[in-house]
């Protein structure tokens, strides 16, 4: 069958998802023509996720078809829709870890392609490669490459299928600036090579800038669609996803940014800190990340720690948890030296966790998992600490049966940062919380962190996004090549020429 | 060569070409298996099947009965690769002691106490030959299977069944064509032990004690590494050797064995050069 030029690439109608009772996915339709990019957007756990799979062929629809290049695909499963054409990627990604990052491209093309030409094939392999900025980890197994780089693996294999559709989900989430301006312009090189994009997004800049027009889903609906400028100036889609972030301009000040309470803010000088680093460096095997770190937070302040992606952000966080053991230097809690101990008794000092990914625990409810970081509690003790997270976070109360791992992107981050609060802690360390989250989200998050700064909490926030970080800080620190590069108070911060160098770089 | 040479080396020999077959699988396939006996016990049986009723040489049969084995396999794939992970193993499982108890309750096969081989068995000497021939094609199928593009795509599926698929991969077709090929191999294997045995009984031939000894073999060498197989058994028959008049020391340290590499030296011993040279290096 011959596909005239007038027919859409791919067409889906009425798809239905069901999951149980749920419905994930409930008589969605869309279309995408041929050298167009289509974006979706919708809150997290709106079925955003479900549909790439309905459409990629890794679910199976309970109703409506999929039409791809002129014929019905509905009944026909990944494989096959993959060598049809269809590519996708993993929010999450899913390399094969025990393989090189260029066997994982291999994979592709000799499913493809079996008797193909080895040079050919290791050719095609290098230019995606080359293309996706992976060029120097192509020898290096899987296994070895942090999140960010697997995300560019997701894409890169999905390109070594010489796809006509590219199904890209949530590939930008985590990146700085200049890494999103490298990602947009990488999807717009591929307009004249992939017949179609369809593109997940909370990132709004490669949803504003890559795509022609938008549907937003919300409650596995379709809930607006039209051209990209006309959905996100919609003040329905503002009121179910984009929050403050929608808003032109810089986004206003929250109450989030109220100082601290003047009783506190007078006496924190004369406090003691509660954590100190002094000097420490660390890393992986040869690989160095940190090179003399010295940081302090004092009781009751919240600190920030910005940076690019690769200055050491998470390998910090890590060794504050226990995780890494420093090569050089010393950690100190309350001026004891911890350095070097195991993450538990760490932990016992009243240090807690809020780790990146979320590394919710999936076999347990909702509720397990935050009784799990206090165990050792009297009933009555751990029944208010358990109301006091549901009152921060209702939407984990109307769960609490559920499984962690079956909540949306957002609930499952409320549990990670109601578990690092059961266990009372007295400085939480918070990683990457907004991490692929949508703008609502987001803010609701950042409301929550507020809240717990407004009730004397001490946090070290270590984000991606500088304004809401700044937003919330007392003291921000700026790293860069595993070294503190700008210091101060958020204000200060705020206003210094350097911050947008060093975080912006050579982007502009 | 001594006989006691001839012995102990066609034992070896057997056994690495089971562990090959079995690493194949489980470490390049992800496939693990506890369904050893139940191909090797089919290539057995079909041995003595081909040489009394059809007369087949030794030299011939062996192969062939090898094939009824990989039939074997072909035709269980589709209920065994229905089960993943854990599953497909307790799967295997259950088709090994499945055949064991209608081998054991099934007459036309001589019921509990098995079968006999017609004629002479042949000598010791030519038995070792075919085990040497053996262990030439299963190094050469390894060869093909573990350095070509099968294997990318084979441990793409072991890797990510599912992203696999994503990327065009059949994954039942490299499963199926893995467990067929693993299963010749066992299955030839199975039918130079019937060969030297000279009978098959359901408890010997369709044992557990079968898949065990292999799994231990390559546990110990290394899975899904090349010298994997070798090492492992190399080590476990010297050790069988050693301890050969105190049999209970031998089962219970084998057992301490496998805990203590499991534990300290998941990569076997064949890991245990990059293993260490991993530890020196974050040094």
């Amino acid at each position: 069958m011959t596909s005239p030029v007038g027919q859409p690439l791919l067409e889906a109608a009425g798809l239905v998802k069901r999951y149980g009772g749920v419905v994930a996915t409930d008589e969605v339709s869309l279309q995408v023509q041929r050298g167009e990019v289509l974006g979706i957007i919708g809150p997290n756990g709106a079925g955003k996720s479900t549909l790439i799979g309905l459409l990629g062929g890794a679910l199976k629809a309970d109703a409506g078809t999929v039409q791809f290049d002129g014929a019905d695909v509905t009944q026909l499963p990944a494989a096959e829709r993959a060598r049809r054409g269809i590519g996708r990627t993993y929010q999450i990604p899913r390399p094969f870890l025990g393989m090189t990052v260029r066997e994982n491209l291999l994979a592709a093309r000799y499913s493809l392609h079996p008797f193909a030409r080895k040079a050919d094939a290791l050719a095609a392999c290098d230019a995606v490669l080359a293309r996706t900025g992976l060029a120097d980890a192509a020898d290096l197994p899987a296994r070895t490459l942090p999140l960010l780089r697997r995300k560019r693996l997701e894409v890169a294999r999905a390109l070594a299928l010489d796809p006509k559709l590219l199904l890209l989900d949530e590939v930008g989430a985590g990146l700085v600036d200049a890494e999103v301006t490298e990602l947009i312009t990488l999807i717009r090189s591929l307009r004249g090579q992939v017949q179609g994009i369809v593109i997940i997004e909370h990132v709004l800049r490669v949803v504003r800038e890559c795509c022609e027009r938008l549907l937003v889903i919300n409650f596995g609906r379709q809930f607006a669609e039209g051209r990209t400028g006309d959905v996100l100036a919609s003040d329905d889609v503002a009121a179910v996803y984009l929050g403050t972030a929608g808003a032109s301009g810089s986004p206003p000040q929250r109450e989030v940014a109220a100082p601290m309470p003047v009783a506190a803010q007078a006496l924190a000088p004369a406090l003691a800190p509660l954590l100190e680093l002094k000097g420490v460096h660390a890393g992986y095997g040869q690989a160095r990340v940190l090179e003399g770190i010295d940081l302090a937070v004092l009781p009751g302040q919240t600190v920030a720690v910005l940076g690019t992606n690769g200055a050491g952000k998470t390998t910090l966080a890590q060794v504050l948890s226990g995780a890494i053991r420093p090569s050089v230097g010393q950690i100190l809690i309350d001026g004891q030296a911890v350095t070097g101990w195991p993450p538990h008794r760490i932990a016992a000092l009243g240090l807690a966790q809020c780790m990146e990914g979320r590394r919710i625990f999936a076999p347990l409810s909702v509720e397990e998992n935050l009784q799990l970081a206090a165990r050792r509690v009297p009933p009555a003790e751990l029944a208010e600490r358990l109301e006091r997270v549901y009152t921060l976070f209702p939407d984990l109360k109307q769960r609490r049966r559920n499984a962690g791992t079956s909540m949306s992107g957002g609930q499952q981050q409320m549990l990670a940062i109601g578990r690092a609060l059961m266990a009372r802690p007295r400085l939480i360390v918070f990683d990457e919380i907004s991490l692929g989250l949508a703008p609502v989200v987001m803010d609701r998050l950042y409301e929550a962190l507020a809240a717990l700064k407004r009730a004397g909490m001490t946090m070290l926030v270590v984000e991606q996004d500088v304004e809401r970080a700044l937003n919330i800080a007392d003291q921000v620190h700026v790293m860069e090549h595993g070294r503190i590069a700008l210091s101060g108070n958020a204000a200060a911060v705020r206003d210094d020429p350097r911050l947008r160098h060093l975080y912006i770089g050579k982007a502009d | 060569m001594s006989d006691y040479a001839l012995e102990l080396g066609f034992r070896l020999l057997l056994l690495i070409s089971l562990a090959e077959a079995w690493n194949l699988l489980a470490g390049y396939g992800g496939l693990v298996s506890l369904g050893t006996a139940s191909f090797f016990g089919v290539g057995a049986y079909a041995l003595v099947g081909l040489a009394n009723q059809l007369g087949v040489p030794p030299a011939l049969a062996v192969p062939v009965a090898g094939l009824a084995a990989a039939a074997l396999a072909a035709l269980m794939s589709r209920p065994l690769f229905r089960l993943r992970g854990l599953y497909f193993t307790v799967g295997t499982l259950a088709l090994a002691e499945a055949l064991r108890l209608f081998m054991i309750n099934n007459t036309a096969f001589g019921g509990a106490t098995g079968l006999f081989l017609a004629g002479d068995a042949p000598s010791l000497q030519s038995l070792f030959l075919m085990a040497l021939a053996l262990l030439a094609v299963t190094t050469l199928v390894m060869a093909l299977a573990t350095r070509s593009r099968f294997s990318i795509l084979l441990r793409a599926v072991r890797d990510d069944e599912d992203a696999a698929a994503q990327i065009g991969v059949r994954a039942f077709r490299i499963k199926l064509l893995a467990l067929v090929v693993a299963s010749w191999l066992t299955g030839m294997a199975g039918a130079l032990q019937a060969l030297k045995l000279g009978a098959v009984e359901p408890y010997g031939t369709f044992g557990v004690q079968w898949t065990v000894a292999v799994l231990s073999i390559v546990v110990i060498g290394g899975q899904g590494l090349r010298a994997g197989p070798v090492l492992g058994a190399v080590f476990l028959v010297a050790l069988s050797e050693l301890l050969a008049d105190w049999p209970a020391l031998h089962l219970a340290l084998n057992g301490l064995i496998l805990i203590v590499v499991i534990r300290f030296a998941p990569q076997g011993l064949a890991g245990l050069p990059s293993a260490l040279a991993q530890r020196r290096g974050r040094r």
